[in-house]
């Protein structure tokens, strides 16, 4: 309840100071109005070479692809250097060395290797996915209570049953941690890439609007990431409640 | 056969200064087929490592610790382990954590079911099989964990401590279930404790350990106590009232009390 008397409160504010009082330039903030006007046109006859659905789409794809293709790459590699101490030796320092670059440094290289398509995209939202995957993931198997380990050997258990049954399931909250750093850094990194060069995209959209000083859209743009970007989390969120129902509290 | 026999262990320690740290010292200890050996003693004094050495989890410096005439040299089903922490896998329900080494083993489904059912009836678990063990409390988790024990019908059963971590009225259920599970199941059993009380209402022999170096200080045979007294016959409470069950509390109590203000060897 106070949640939605803030946000009404906030956009009563909005409207007073940009149409209501004329406070603010209109081409700094733009009136409530201006914003529907944007979304009307980006939704019907579209804004930047497409419509609405057709860049969030796209936009959702490249961050769907590049996300898992750093899960199913990152979470693995991070469950084997946190099982294996030869191979955390053996990578860690490649680790360490990659790690303190920025993952939006990488899009200049990722534009000349692949161009302004979507590999490119992919490429580097993998590259930032990846790193938060595999840290959560190597942090949650040497977190695993290793008396839970003995036991499972005590049974009876092979090394593949006590992964498998106690490090894996063990791993799973701190993986969820990382899948959910992964994703948000996903969406900033897609915006990011797109406001460098795209053909489509909501970061397309963005870049547009701010070139065309068409602060309306630049409204619309955002919201639409935001709501990508929050829709996922929640998906996300739902898959690890369900995964996760083991825990004491939810 | 599943006598567990300690051979002139010892076991030493490297410290991360340097130089080695003797937790036990020459250590012989014969424990027979289906007898039930609690060891008591102090913190340190290497009670739990002689354990997780019969159980696979640690390797003595010196000598041997042989299962059923074979040397450890790892863990194996064999020989079931109960944990102070209870160490039940949070993820899976009563069930699936008693079954789990029956699983492992390759044990027909119908099988298992069978003999997890079984034990689910006799640790009292009834109607609990689909709750994950934050849902229970702490003595029934460690219910759990005795029946995940024998439901792999071990040759022995290494417990540590296995009430340690319960409250004191769960503690004396739970010792009550013990004494009727071993005597209706009996295994060899090493018993790791430092609640004298305990040991002597459980136990066949206990073991009383010294620490600096850890070492056997006596063993003391408390069978025949029990069949004098009739305690099998009686309630927990009446037993620990008995005249001789507390003379024998107060004889181990300055075993390890002596020990403690001695200075230890130059």
């Amino acid at each position: 309840m106070v949640g939605v008397a803030t946000v009404a409160s906030a956009l009563a504010l909005w409207w007073l100071a940009t149409s209501g009082l004329r406070l603010l330039n209109p081409l700094r903030l733009p009136a409530p109005h201006e914003v529907w006007t944007a979304l009307r046109q980006i939704m019907g006859s579209g804004y930047a070479g497409a419509t609405l659905w057709e860049h969030a789409l796209h936009s959702l794809g490249l961050v769907a692809r590049g996300f898992l293709v750093a899960v199913v790459t990152g979470v693995p590699l991070g469950l084997l250097m946190g099982w294996s101490r030869r191979a955390e030796a053996l990578i860690n320092p490649i680790f360490l060395l990659l790690r303190p670059i920025p993952a939006l440094a990488w899009i200049p290289l990722a534009i000349v290797w692949f161009g302004l398509g979507d590999t490119g995209k992919v490429f580097v939202i993998w590259l930032t996915a990846f790193v938060p995957s595999v840290i959560n993931s190597f942090t949650g198997v040497r977190n695993v209570d290793t008396v839970l380990i003995a036991a499972a050997r005590t049974q009876g258990a092979s090394t593949a049953q006590v992964l498998r049954h106690v490090v894996i399931p063990g791993s799973m909250p701190m993986i969820f941690t990382g899948l959910r750093l992964s994703l948000q850094a996903s969406w900033t990194t897609l915006v990011a890439a797109e406001l460098v060069g795209a053909f489509f995209g909501l970061g397309r959209v963005l870049n547009i609007a701010g070139q065309d000083i068409f602060p309306g859209m630049i409204l619309v743009g955002m919201a639409a990431v935001a709501i990508c970007g929050a829709g996922s989390t929640w998906l996300l969120g739902r898959l690890e409640r369900r995964v996760l129902n083991w825990r004491a509290a939810v | 056969m599943s006598e567990i026999v300690f051979k002139a262990v010892t076991k030493t320690f490297r410290l991360p200064k340097g130089g080695d740290f003797l937790a036990i010292d020459t250590t012989d200890l014969r424990i027979e087929e289906k007898e039930f050996v609690a060891i008591v003693g102090p913190s340190g004094c290497g009670k739990t490592t002689l354990m997780r050495m019969a159980a696979g989890l640690e390797f003595p410096s010196t000598g041997t610790v042989e299962v059923g005439g074979k040397t450890v040299r790892g863990p194996g089903p064999e020989r079931a382990v109960v944990f102070q922490q209870f160490a039940l896998m949070p993820w899976k329900t009563v069930r699936e954590n008693i079954g789990f080494g029956l699983m492992c083993k390759g044990t027909p489904k119908a099988e298992a079911d069978a003999a997890i059912a079984r034990y689910v009836e006799l640790m009292g678990l009834a109607g609990h099989e689909d709750s994950f063990p934050h849902q229970l409390s702490g003595g029934m988790q460690q219910r759990v964990a005795i029946a995940r024990a024998y439901v792999m019908q071990p040759a022995a059963l290494l417990m540590d401590e296995p009430f340690g971590a319960l409250d004191a009225q769960t503690r004396i259920v739970m010792q009550e279930e013990l004494v009727r599970l071993a005597r209706r199941n009996p295994r060899t059993v090493i018993f790791i404790t430092h609640a004298v009380d305990e040991a002597i209402y459980l136990a066949d022999r206990v073991v009383v350990m010294g620490r600096k170096p850890g070492r056997i200080i006596e063993t003391i045979d408390i069978r025949p106590l029990r069949e004098e007294g009739g305690w099998e016959a009686m309630p927990i409470e009446e037993v620990m009232d008995q005249p001789a069950f507390t003379h024998m509390r107060s004889r181990i109590w300055k075993l390890l009390k002596a020990r403690e203000q001695e200075k230890p060897a130059a």
